[in-house]
Formats: C-alpha cells, sequence, structure tokens
C-alpha cells in the first residue's frame, strides 16, 4: 500500500451553471459564515502574496547577523531566524511560493487530466487505455517521483511542481470522466448530433463548458492539497532552493532550532494551515452553493 | 351525505431564497362521505401542497394557517404524535412515484404488514390473511405469491396498486391520491382507476383524487374542485363543470385538452401567459393577466367564491354565462 | 417525389432486448404519421434509430431516398440537415450555457448555411415562427419556460429546413394548456413549413388531431397502421381497440356511458417477448394460433390499412373485442 502524501479529495457531480447563476452561487458561498471567513483570508493571503514586494519591511535574504534568533517585536513582527533574517518578511514570500506552486500544479493537472477524462467519458473503447494510464500515475507515490525528478534535474519548484501536477491527474481525470459520462446522456447532446455536431464540436461546446462546475470545485479543493504537497517537497529538500522562502523550507529550518526559537515554527505552520483551511473551507462552500439541488431553473 | 373533512380558508406560505412563496392562498373545500373529489390545476396551482398541509406533512419551511375538520376536531392543532395516529388510518396517501414510496429491500408482504401492526396491531398468520386479502381488493392476481415478492420485480401498475393496498389496509374514511396515474401507462391507468372505485364502493373510503388530467377526472370524479396560482377558483358537480364551466380559466382548460368527442375548427384553445408565482395575496383576480373578459374591477379587488350563473360557486366577477343549448357529444 | 422517411425491416437489439424487431413504415413527404404506443413498445427507440442517435442492428432507413442506416458517421453528418429530431424533456434539450440564438443557429452554423448576418437573421425569422420575441434570442434556457424551451427546440430542429422531424412526446413533459399551444404550433408549422412529421406520443388525443396517419406499436413491432378517421373510427386490432377504451375522454357523460376494454396484466418486458403474437397473453380475444404463429402485418379493406392480427378477416372486419370480465 503506497501512502498518498498528496490525498487529493475527489467532489462530487455539480450542475451545470446557467451563466448568471455563479454569482448567485457566489452570494450563497457568502452567506455561509466559515466559507466566508476562508474565502477573506484566502483574498488577503493572495494580495499579500502578490504585494509581497510592497508588503514586506524586508527583503527576505536580507541578513544581519546582530539580529540573530530574535522573538517577535515591533521591529521584526514575526521574529528573526538565526541569520537575522526578517522572519514575516519570509512568511510573505513565501506564501507566494505556496500559492504558486499551488495554482501551478492545479492549472497543470487540468491541462493534461482534462482532455484526457473527456475522451475516457466519451469514447467507451479508449476507457480502459486512460484507466490503465491513471493508475500507473497513481502506482507512483508523489515523493518517489519527486525524489526521481529532483535526482535527474536537480530540486527546484518546477520539479515539485510537476509531481505535485502528476499525483493531482488521477483525480481530475476521474472527475471529468463522471461528468462526461452523465452529460454525454443529456437530451441537447443527442440534439447537437442531429444538428450535425462531429465529436470534437460535442466535447468543446457542449460537454466541456457544462463540466466546469464540478472542475470548479474540484480545483479548490486541490490547491490546498498541492500546497501541502509543496511544504513537504521542501522539507525534504526537493523543492525550493535556499534562499528563496518557502513555508515548507522554513519549517525544516527551524526543526532543530525549536527549543531556541519556537516563533520560526509557529509562524510558517500557523500560515500553512491558516491558508489550507481556508481554501479547503472556500471549496466546500462552493461545492454546496453548486450542488444540483441547490441550482434552480 | 356528510362532511368528512372540511378545509377552511387553507394557506401555505414558503420560506425561501428568494423570499416567500405563497402557495396555496385561503382554500376552502369539503369532502363527503364516500365522495370523489377531484383536485384540478396544472402545475404551480397549489393543489400538491394543499394534500400535504391536511395532515401536516408539509416541510418546517412551510408557514400554514387556517383549519382541517375531520371527526369534530381541527387537524392543524394537533400535536404530531396525534397526526401520526391519524396518517394511516384515518387519512391515507398515495403518490404518484410507487417506486420511490415502496421500500427496495422489503418485500411486499412486510410492507403492508408493518402498516397492519402499527394501526392495528395485526401479527403473523393474521396479518399475511389480511395482506393477501387487500392485494386480492386491488386486483392483483394470485396475491398469495405476490406477499413474497419485492417491489422491483413488480410492473409500474402492479406496484401502484400495492400502493393502495398499503393505503387502505386500515380502512381510512379519507384517501388522498396525488397524480396516481399520471406516471402509469394509459391501459394500465384504466384498471388503476377502476381499484379507486372499487374501493369506493367496498370501503366506503372518499377520494381526494389530485390531478391535472381531465380525461381522469371525467372518467371518475363526483365532484371537481378548480385551482389556479393557489385559490379555488370553481366547484361544482364533475357534470356541471365540464358542461356548464363558469370561471374563464376552466373554460380554457376545457378548450385546450383535445377531445375527440368535439369537433374544434380554431384548433386547441390557447391560454396566453404563464401562471404567475405570488409571495402576497394581490386584492385582484390572479387571473385576469390572462384572461380576455378582464377589467378594472378584475385588476383591483379580489372576487370572492360565490354562486355563478350555473349555480355553482365561482371566484370570478364575469363568470361566463350558461350555454343556450347544452349539448354533450 | 420520392417518401421523406422509408424504413423497412428496421431492428434494434441491445443486447438481449429486443426494443424494435421488425418495422417497416413509410412516411410521405410532407405527412404527419403518428407512432403511438406504451411504455417498452419500442417507439422512442425507433425515433431514435431513424435519426441515427443511435446504430441499427439490421434494417433499411432512408430519407427522402437516400440510404442512411449503414452509413458512417462521417458521411452521414452533411446529410443530417435532412432530419432532425426534437425531445420530450424541456430541461435537458437545451445546452444551458449557450443562447437562445445560438442553440436555433447551430445546424445553420455547423452545415455552413449563410453567413453570420444571414443566420441572424434567420434566427429571428424562426423565433417569429415559433411565436417568440427576437430577443428572446440572448437569453438563457433557465429564464424561461417549459412551453417556451420547447419553442426554441422547434426552431432549432427546423432551422435548416429539413425534410422529416421526428417528434419525440414533444408535448408530454408541459401542463396542459402549454400543450396546446405547442400542438398547435407544431401543426402550423408543419402546413407553412411543409416537412414531414413523425410524431412520437402516447398520448391518443394529441395524435387524433395532428396526425393524418397512425401507426400503433406494440412491444417492437406494429400491430394497425391506418389513416386516422379510420383508426379511431373503427379501430381493428384488440390492442388498438383497448388503447382507445382506455384513453379517457375528457367529457363525464361520455366517458362514464362507454363501454370499455380493461386488459389484463402489465406490459411484458422486450426482453423475452412472448410467442406467436406479442399481445397474446392480455388480449381478450386470442385463441391458441395467436400463441404459436406470428401475425405477418398485412392489408385488410379497401383502405390500404395494415393489421397484424389472425382474427381480423380479409376484408377489415375487427374481432368484436369485449372485456373478459
Amino acid at each position: 500500500m503506497t501512502l498518498e502524501l498528496v490525498p487529493v479529495k475527489e467532489t462530487g457531480p455539480a450542475a451545470p451553471a446557467p451563466p448568471g447563476s455563479r454569482r448567485r452561487a457566489l452570494r450563497r458561498v457568502l452567506r455561509n459564515p466559515l466559507a466566508a471567513l476562508g474565502l477573506v483570508i484566502v483574498v488577503v493571503a493572495l494580495l499579500a502574496a502578490a504585494l509581497a514586494n510592497l508588503v514586506t519591511p524586508f527583503p527576505y535574504d536580507r541578513t544581519d547577523f546582530s539580529a540573530a534568533l530574535q522573538p517577535p517585536s515591533p521591529a521584526h513582527w514575526f521574529g528573526t531566524d538565526e541569520l537575522g533574517r526578517d522572519q514575516f518578511s519570509r512568511v510573505i514570500f513565501g506564501l507566494r511560493a505556496s500559492v504558486e506552486v499551488g495554482v501551478m500544479s492545479v492549472a497543470l493537472s487540468l491541462v493534461v487530466g482534462v482532455p484526457l477524462g473527456l475522451l475516457a467519458g466519451f469514447y467507451g473503447w479508449l476507457d480502459p487505455v486512460v484507466s490503465r494510464l491513471t493508475d500507473t500515475l497513481l502506482a507512483f507515490p508523489f515523493l518517489v517521483l519527486a525524489v526521481g525528478l529532483a535526482a535527474i534535474v536537480g530540486p527546484s519548484l518546477t520539479i515539485a511542481t510537476i509531481a505535485i501536477a502528476a499525483a493531482q491527474i488521477p483525480a481530475v481525470v476521474r472527475v471529468t470522466r463522471s461528468e462526461t459520462l452523465h452529460l454525454r446522456e443529456m437530451d441537447y447532446v443527442a440534439a447537437a448530433i442531429a444538428d450535425g455536431a462531429s465529436d470534437a464540436v460535442l466535447l468543446g461546446r457542449h460537454i466541456l463548458p457544462n463540466a466546469v462546475n464540478a472542475l470548479i470545485v474540484q480545483a479548490t479543493v486541490a490547491v490546498p492539497a498541492a500546497i501541502i504537497g509543496e511544504s513537504v517537497l521542501s522539507f525534504l529538500g526537493l523543492g525550493v532552493r535556499p534562499p528563496t522562502p518557502s513555508l515548507g523550507i522554513m519549517l525544516a529550518s527551524a526543526q532543530p532550532l525549536f527549543r531556541d526559537g519556537p516563533w520560526l515554527v509557529v509562524f510558517p505552520g500557523v500560515a500553512i494551515v491558516l491558508l489550507t483551511l481556508a481554501m479547503n473551507l472556500v471549496g466546500d462552500g462552493l461545492r454546496d452553493a453548486l450542488d444540483p439541488r441547490e441550482v434552480r431553473r | 351525505m356528510s362532511k368528512l373533512l372540511t378545509v377552511d380558508s387553507l394557506t401555505v406560505r414558503f420560506s425561501t431564497e428568494d423570499g416567500t412563496v405563497l402557495a396555496v392562498d385561503g382554500a376552502s373545500f369539503a369532502v363527503a362521505e364516500r365522495e370523489v373529489l377531484a383536485l384540478v390545476g396544472e402545475s404551480g396551482c397549489g393543489k400538491s401542497v394543499t394534500a400535504l398541509a391536511l395532515t401536516g406533512l408539509l416541510p418546517g419551511t412551510a408557514a400554514v394557517s387556517g383549519s382541517v375538520h375531520m371527526g369534530g376536531q381541527n387537524l392543524r392543532g394537533l400535536p404530531e404524535a396525534r397526526l401520526r395516529a391519524i396518517r394511516g388510518r384515518d387519512i391515507a396517501y398515495v403518490f404518484q412515484e410507487p417506486m420511490t414510496s415502496l421500500n427496495p429491500v422489503l418485500t411486499v408482504g412486510r410492507q403492508i404488514g408493518e402498516v397492519l401492526r402499527r394501526h392495528q396491531r395485526l401479527s403473523g398468520a393474521a396479518a399475511k390473511r389480511r395482506a393477501a386479502e387487500l392485494l386480492e381488493l386491488v386486483g392483483i392476481p394470485l396475491p398469495v405469491r405476490r406477499l413474497s415478492e419485492y417491489p422491483h420485480q413488480l410492473s409500474g401498475g402492479m406496484r401502484q396498486r400495492v400502493m393502495i393496498a398499503m393505503a387502505v389496509a386500515c380502512r381510512p374514511r379519507l384517501l388522498v391520491a396525488d397524480e396516481p396515474t399520471t406516471a402509469l401507462d394509459v391501459t394500465v391507468q384504466a384498471g388503476v382507476l377502476d381499484v379507486l372505485r372499487t374501493l369506493r364502493a367496498e370501503i366506503g373510503t372518499a377520494i381526494l383524487l389530485i390531478t391535472h388530467d381531465l380525461g381522469v377526472v371525467a372518467d371518475i370524479a363526483d365532484r371537481v374542485v378548480v385551482m389556479y396560482a393557489g385559490r379555488t377558483i370553481e366547484e361544482a358537480h364533475a357534470e356541471a363543470l365540464f358542461a356548464r364551466p363558469s370561471h374563464p380559466y376552466t373554460r380554457g382548460l376545457l378548450d385546450a385538452v383535445p377531445n375527440p368527442a368535439r369537433h374544434l375548427d380554431g384548433g386547441l384553445r390557447e391560454i396566453p401567459g404563464r401562471v404567475p408565482q405570488l409571495s402576497d395575496s394581490p386584492d385582484a383576480c390572479t387571473f385576469a393577466d390572462r384572461c380576455a373578459r378582464a377589467d378594472t374591477t378584475c385588476r383591483t379587488r379580489r372576487p370572492s367564491l360565490d354562486p355563478g350563473p350555473a349555480g355553482h360557486p365561482v371566484r370570478c366577477w364575469h363568470p361566463l354565462p350558461v350555454p343556450a343549448a347544452v349539448t354533450t357529444a | 417525389m420520392s417518401a421523406a422517411l422509408e424504413i423497412v425491416d428496421l431492428v434494434k437489439h441491445f443486447g438481449p432486448v429486443r426494443a424494435v424487431d421488425g418495422v417497416s413504415l413509410t412516411v410521405g413527404a410532407g405527412e404527419v404519421v403518428g407512432l403511438v404506443g406504451e411504455s417498452g413498445s419500442g417507439k422512442s427507440t425507433l425515433g431514435r434509430c431513424v435519426t441515427r442517435l443511435i446504430p441499427v442492428t439490421s434494417g433499411q432507413v432512408r430519407i427522402t431516398g437516400r440510404e442512411i442506416g449503414q452509413l458512417s458517421r462521417r458521411a452521414l453528418r452533411p446529410l443530417r440537415r435532412n432530419f432532425n429530431i426534437v425531445f420530450q424533456d424541456p430541461s435537458s434539450s437545451l445546452n444551458p450555457r449557450m443562447t437562445v440564438g445560438a442553440i436555433v443557429a447551430e445546424p445553420l452554423r455547423l452545415h455552413g448555411i449563410g453567413t453570420t448576418v444571414e443566420r441572424r437573421a434567420r434566427v429571428t425569422e424562426l423565433l417569429d415562427q415559433v411565436g417568440l420575441r427576437g430577443e428572446v434570442a440572448r437569453r438563457y434556457p433557465h429564464e424561461l419556460s417549459g412551453g417556451q424551451r420547447q419553442r426554441v427546440s422547434l426552431a432549432r430542429a427546423l432551422s435548416a429546413a429539413p425534410a422529416l422531424l421526428v417528434a419525440d412526446e414533444p408535448t408530454s413533459a408541459l401542463d396542459v394548456s402549454v400543450q396546446a399551444s405547442v400542438l398547435n404550433l407544431v401543426g402550423r408549422l408543419q402546413q407553412d413549413m411543409g416537412f414531414a412529421c413523425l410524431f412520437i406520443t402516447h398520448d391518443l388525443a394529441a395524435v387524433e388531431y395532428l396526425a393524418q396517419r397512425v401507426a400503433v406499436m406494440y412491444l417492437g413491432v406494429l400491430v394497425e397502421v391506418a389513416e386516422r378517421a379510420e383508426l379511431f373510427g373503427r379501430p381493428r386490432h384488440p390492442y388498438t381497440q383497448a388503447l382507445l377504451s382506455a384513453a379517457p375522454i375528457p367529457d363525464p357523460v361520455a366517458q362514464r356511458a362507454r363501454r370499455r376494454i380493461v386488459l389484463t396484466g402489465d406490459v411484458p418486458s422486450p426482453v423475452d417477448p412472448p410467442s406467436g403474437c406479442r399481445f397474446h397473453p392480455r388480449c381478450p380475444v386470442a385463441v391458441e394460433r395467436c400463441s404459436v404463429e406470428v401475425p405477418a402485418l398485412r392489408r385488410v379493406g379497401p383502405s390500404g390499412a395494415t393489421v397484424a392480427c389472425h382474427l381480423v378477416a380479409d376484408d377489415g372486419t375487427p374481432p368484436v373485442v369485449t372485456d373478459r370480465r
């Protein structure tokens, strides 16, 4: 049994969204207090990551040995590490790395997984072929994949992204395939065939646009998993390279110093937890909001 | 015939995400003993909600007011425990989709047995005998064999008969049937309607039949109440309703149904516009927007249910006159 | 002019389920033929076979003389402008993510008919023909009612001016008053545009209102085909008689005075159809021959009606069917 270190949750079916209902769904999400809170946190984190250069008082790699290992103070809100680097700035930049990897890996998994899922769901004879492919992917714990890639090319954020994307592809394929299977029975698909649509038109104009809702939900749930994945990889030295901060690397280097500088562990750790928790809440809220039983008319 | 069930000013409001929806607006009608009363209307008119409101089967989001009298007491004021005793014993329900109303993992015999056990304390051999009797009453051949079958082994028509058998197990005084034949083929429907007729004759149960199908109404109903946008708008004996409809909506419904016995030159008459979804009870006739006969009075004052030109109650400021020569095809 | 639709010995099996088991039928140019049957009759499957939404097991399907039953999907596509289909369920027959205008224009777009500007004009024209205002083109399906959506479906199916329209229960999911308007619309469009129509339904009254000829289907085969007046006035096959007798007339006096034939049992499943005449287990007048020998659909009487029943005489005299009870 392989240990899946990046457990990617699979989400259920979502009703195709009539345009305009996404806004209503958003409103419904906001009415859910937990999801609203999650959304606020996510937005703040995204803004902070995007405006990192403006928001941080210090560059993340500025060392200052005179101020090494300082607990949180007005000058350094999150304290400093053993090299005197401001932890607040490093956490913010670390957030950026996490978000980048999170988003990029999910995007990559969609680019690869969605077409595979569409084809598997649409062409019955392709289904077993695609299943074997995803099974193969599933057989590689993503850690092994990451280690393998790192051994060949050297560790980097790109490696981490690819490895995490590979771990997510099976779930994306499954969700897309199941939506495709469901949607291809719809009367409007039959009508399109009767109108003379080719398979490409059917998939691109009729099936994919209506599967997007389910994929949105899947993505919002996958991003937190990717962020954790990045943290794990960087923690193990397979991801980001110093001095670039990443929340995972910060946790790793803080490990031996825990006794002397507990704040070095607390802040990156809390950041990871908060961010992934917030994204999960938003994902849950979105899933409830886009549930077929909720979407009316 | 005495009044078995009297509904007075029944109003049901649902609170939804988009505001309040007024589903039933002051409905009043009565069902006499042994009578088949049809509650007729299109989707959204409130007929199903009315049926569920009788024994408190609506969800918590519903605000119900008005009274429902049966056997000298107002069902609306009763606690849930009392209502549960009444459901099944005095008032029983049959719904449209027998497949989802029957438990797929229990045999027919066990499901009927459950009803008998709960309300009549029968068990074992006595229950089995009674269950077979009931199946025979609803016209199921080889009833004893059926007892050990599962719902999926039966066809749609048979399942509906089983539902009816369960409903009448305790000889209820009123059977509420909500679109009982809509999901069935027409040849099967005829059989189920026959079953309902048999029940009325042999058990003496009254039937509140909810339907949109005027053919079914013509076949089995004694009296008819027509509903539109939550209000009852006309009430008459079946024959009178079809021959001398007073409300323009009733007339519109009748004209919209292809009837081989009637020869229409201008095609089927259509009713323009849509059924409104109301959040409040307007002080006007809710059909006015779609009615060719509407005038200012109709749009500014709510009509009440009063005797019309044909002699039966109608809720309309300008009810249709009785046709000069009333012919039936 | 060749017939709009010719079906010869059409067979469609889904594994053991013999949904359509040898049906031959012709729909002339501009003719409306009603195909009636209950659940399990195979009528919807026939409709989907005819429009090649599902492959045909065997048999021929010719639309305006052109054989389409065995063509490859690629070869079939350009021919699809000659025939189209509308479905029963208004809530799933329109792509929720497309505007009405795009939906209606789809056949034109796919077959390369007209320029973008011309297509838009045609869409407005079609919407008008189905009784919808031009500005509806900008709306999305969820903003429309069931009746309006069916109108959009009709506009879409007819936009490329097909010779044949298959209507699969187009009014069954609609309210009574809306059914009337859609039925009227189909009748009007058919007269204005002249397409042939295979009208599939279980609603006898609708068929009597719209169709010129009627075909009755039971468990995968046709049991009777006749001109409308003849089928309704003098039904021959016992199943047709039972069907007509079971459909209630919205007139209490007439309805309760009718002599009714109530069939025993329910419609059997098409997996294992009865031997001989498929209707014989439920037939009130079946004789031994019926359980052994399959009756052929043969011409009876002077008018060209066809019936598949041993008990109908060659001159067209039907068996007298009364309630077995």
